[in-house]
């Protein structure tokens, strides 16, 4: 029997959200085991789409367009990994950071934010993707609002009205292709595609409305106050997984529909706009005093790096996917040990981290991992990436894109080593350390740790990338 | 030209005046009505180009999806809301607090 | 001379509905503009009859300018309670070069839109034809009810999760101001024991009727939601009995049952939401009762702000 591994992967997550909300005693149980299952659900996908090909679903049994449709294939399958592992961590680590109130709260929307993650990269239809942009997006924010503070609460209301607004211009967009073409399935709609000028505009603004919620620059302003304030499990979801979930719409978007027919000015414009997101970006993040808000500035220019795949088109797209899921792993580690940092000693400046290698070894080595990831050194996931991504552009002869990848690795070297070298050293005022559980540190180090396993598993990665060849312009 | 049309371009009109409120105002109620003003917007560029054949068979799926935008907004609205009380509760201004001096020198 | 008439009103509409939407955003005193989108809301509403979309007619009445209205005016009393300089007329904004050049960029993509609004086909493509084919088998002879229960029921399995989540994020965030419990004064004591029994019939009535005639669940739960809204500001609270568990099922009700029946087609039918046709009528009726149920116990948590027995503790 054919097991709908995909639609486990929104049901399961969903069904224990809502027992996790009326009987909170449960839901750390229930959290931890369905974290497992999601993970389990998620291999049980990789070999089915392996053995298959790609899985389509019809829902409600009404074949697009009428219906809605789920769609996998090998992209989605990356991200579906980076969600699984990611929320695995997560899960662990959070169920020794909160407060029992904080917690009750927690646990149910967690788990419907990883229903919406795992909706949004299983889904084929524009509008079903706008209902869980919308539940991905409240989600975040309430998460971010958690624990109160004034920081929290004014980044998760900046944070709100980003996202609303990008959602707004998203569905405008969708809503001027329905009306020139008449459905909102995504294979329906590249077979119909023509370059009318509702089909521009609406290229225009779905492109803003998601570029808002992927926080490319100059369209970040909101990312750093966000993920910076938020409770640290939720910074690392938040810069691993929910503005990759943008990310990956607007790929799609690209591939299938308007990128046959956009040409080079707006890829190039995308590139560009990569470009200044990694060089601002990593200047910002070596300007930082405070770790979070370092982490977060990474984040603003590691996505910048997504970007230089547009102008370079099909040799890149491998490598964007690849950055997607190292970045993922890498980011939410470094978050978890920041939050580790902070935990232990109540502050997060990073002039003033006490000795840490001696005192957390596993958070610091934990955050060196990451970092090793970030800069793109190997053997790490990020180098696989960084290399596919620089091998595409010699080959295309863009010295230039060559060249801000350098710079940018570069940076990255710079910040983390700026971290790492306040870690080693004793630090002007001491004070009492608060003990961090066990748990928070293994977390965030197991993540780190399969960054740099990513980076061994170049071939198998690449070869389950092709499945239903996403960069061809087939898709859903 | 049919009525359709005109209010398609009240829509994109409504559109562009709640963005403009979004971005030129700071109290956060205001953000909030602006946000609301976009979204009617949206759906009655939706619906108002569902009408343009004449009602030969009317077409229900934008109808649909706006009633499904309607309740997402009135979501998001609640949740706005209550986290604009919360901030003026910790800052006692409903505005969104600007760039802290020691953050970004 | 039928259709001078018609276009002259839909042309009153239209600029009504604009008129009354930049008075809401330009206006000076917060309260005003809060009274102005309500009645931009009840305006919209007439355009959506005017559009031939009743059920959004009645969502947007309902939903749109009713709770929303009511959570807004909540809000507003909250702000001028905690700050009494809250209805400071536009607390600073963009000067100069800034306030301009947004302008100038929001002027251009009006024309943008309008121009790409204008340049779309005359000849209407949308999928009219295939709901009528196919509602035969759908259970429902609303189309719109088909195809939010039915053809598109997915998303309105994610959309009544939204609703409960934003209820989530609500309680998560922390009762603010203590709720002062006035004495309700006698009209509105009087009026809410005469109109709860009736709104709770005319919700029923909605959620009956949705499946052949303009209504359904959603309108059906913010009519319940407003006999809710009533009670509450007549002084009435949950007792404290039901306030825990047994609320947190009615909320979860809805959504429960959807899902249940969303595994259960699954198991059954092999994909997810397929309603076998015979069945598909009372199944239907049974998801758009539970939800109706929740999606009021939810607007009308929402519209409380506080989890029920916190507020009282502060």
């Amino acid at each position: 029997m054919d097991i709908p591994w995909a639609v486990m992967l929104i049901v399961l997550p969903l069904a224990a959200g809502l027992m996790a909300f009326v009987w909170p005693r449960v839901a750390q149980t229930l959290v931890l085991c369905c974290s497992l299952a999601i993970a389990l659900a998620v291999a049980g996908l990789a070999l089915q789409l392996w053995h298959h090909g790609v899985f389509h679903h019809a829902l409600g049994g009404w074949e697009a367009p009428l219906g809605i449709g789920l769609y996998a294939d090998g992209l989605s399958l990356v991200l579906l990994t980076a969600t699984a592992l990611v929320g695995m961590g997560v899960s662990v680590y959070a169920s020794a950071y909160f407060t029992l109130d904080d917690a009750h709260h927690f646990w149910p929307i967690w788990l419907f934010l990883l229903a919406a993650l795992n909706a949004l990269f299983l889904s084929a239809d524009l509008f079903n993707l706008y209902v869980t942009l919308e539940l991905m997006g409240l989600a975040a924010v309430a998460l971010t609002a958690l624990s109160g503070g004034r920081d929290a609460l004014a980044g998760a209301v900046r944070y709100l009205f980003a996202t609303l607004s990008g959602s707004l211009a998203y569905l405008l967009g969708v809503a001027l292709l329905y009306h020139a073409f008449g459905s909102v399935d995504m294979a329906t709609l590249a077979g119909r595609m023509t370059p009318v000028p509702a089909a521009w505009a609406a290229l225009g603004l779905m492109s803003a409305g998601l570029l808002l919620k992927t926080a490319l620059f100059p369209l970040h302003f909101w990312l750093p106050p966000a993920h910076a304030s938020a409770p640290s499990p939720v910074s690392a979801v938040l810069s691993a997984l929910v503005i990759k979930a943008s990310f990956y719409i607007l790929l799609r978007l690209w591939i299938m529909l308007f990128g046959p027919f956009a040409g080079d000015g707006v890829a190039a414009l995308l590139g560009g706009m990569g470009t200044a997101a990694i060089v601002w970006g990593s200047v910002q993040a070596l300007r930082q005093t405070r770790l979070k808000l370092l982490v977060a500035y990474s984040t603003v220019a590691q996505i910048g790096y997504l970007f230089l795949a547009f102008p370079l088109a099909a040799a890149a797209w491998n490598a964007a996917a690849v950055l997607v899921l190292s970045h993922a792993l890498a980011k939410s580690a470094m978050f978890l040990a920041a939050g580790n940092l902070l935990h232990f000693g109540g502050h997060d400046r990073i002039a003033d981290l006490d000795r840490v290698v001696q005192r957390l070894p596993l958070s610091a080595f934990a955050f060196a991992l990451a970092g090793v990831s970030l800069m793109g050194l190997p053997p790490s996931g990020g180098f696989i990436g960084k290399w596919l991504l620089l091998e595409a552009a010699l080959a295309q002869g863009r010295w230039d894109l060559a060249a801000v990848m350098l710079l940018g690795g570069l940076l990255a070297a710079a910040y983390v080593f700026k971290v790492l070298g306040h870690a080693f050293t004793q630090a002007a005022v001491t004070h009492e350390p608060t003990a961090v559980p066990a748990r928070m540190e293994w977390a965030a180090l197991l993540l780190a740790c399969s960054a740099i396993l990513l980076g061994f598993t170049a071939t198998p990665l690449l070869s389950l990338l092709e499945i239903g060849a996403p960069f061809g312009g087939s898709g859903p | 030209m049919s009525a359709a049309f005109f209010y398609a371009l009240a829509g994109a009109g409504l559109f562009s005046i709640g963005l403009h409120a979004l971005l030129a105002h700071r109290h956060l109620l205001r953000k909030i009505l602006a946000i609301n003003v976009m979204g009617s917007g949206v759906f009655l560029v939706l619906a108002a180009m569902a009408t343009r054949n004449g009602i030969a068979i009317p077409d229900p799926v934008p109808h649909a999806m706006i009633i499904t935008g309607i309740v997402v907004a009135v979501a998001a609205t609640a949740l706005a809301l209550v986290l604009m009380l919360k901030l003026t509760a910790e800052t006692g201004q409903a505005v969104l607090p600007g760039r802290k001096k020691e953050d970004n020198p | 001379m039928e259709t001078l008439i018609a276009g002259a009103i839909d042309v009153a509409l239209a600029l009504a509905v604009v008129g009354l939407a930049w008075g809401a955003l330009a206006s000076a005193d917060l309260f005003k503009a809060i009274v102005l989108f309500v009645a931009f809301g009840l305006v919209m509403a007439l355009v959506w009859v005017r559009l031939n979309a009743p059920d959004v007619a009645l969502a947007e009445a309902a939903i749109g300018a009713g709770v929303t209205g009511a959570l807004l005016l909540a809000a507003y009393a909250k702000l001028r309670a905690a700050s009494p300089d809250a209805n400071v007329a536009r607390a600073g904004g963009m000067r100069g070069i800034g306030s301009i050049s947004i302008r100038i960029l929001i002027l251009l993509l009006a024309a943008a839109l309008g121009c790409a609004v204008w340049t779309l086909p005359s000849d209407y493509a949308g999928l009219g034809k295939e709901v009528a084919a196919n509602i035969d088998r759908s259970g429902v002879s609303n189309p719109v009810t088909a195809v939010l229960l039915n053809f598109r029921g997915y998303d309105t399995l994610l959309e009544v999760m939204v609703l409960l989540l934003a209820l989530m994020g609500t309680w998560s965030v922390g009762a603010t101001a203590p709720q002062r419990e006035t004495a309700p004064g006698p009209v509105l004591d009087s009026l809410s024991r005469l109109l709860a029994p009736l709104l709770i019939l005319v919700a029923a009535y909605l959620l009956w009727v949705g499946a052949h005639a303009p209504g359904g669940a959603f309108q059906a739960g913010a009519v319940l939601a407003a006999a809710g809204v009533m009670l509450l500001l007549s002084g009435w609270r949950l007792p404290a009995a039901l306030a825990a568990l047994p609320l947190r099922l009615a909320l979860a009700a809805g959504p429960a049952t959807f899902l249940l029946l969303a595994v259960i087609t699954v198991l059954l039918e092999g994909r997810l939401l397929q309603l076998p046709p015979l069945w598909a009528g009372r199944l239907i009726l049974i998801i758009e009762t539970t939800a109706t149920i929740s999606i009021g116990a939810t607007l009308i948590a929402l519209f409380l702000g506080a989890p029920p027995g916190k507020e009282d503790r502060q």
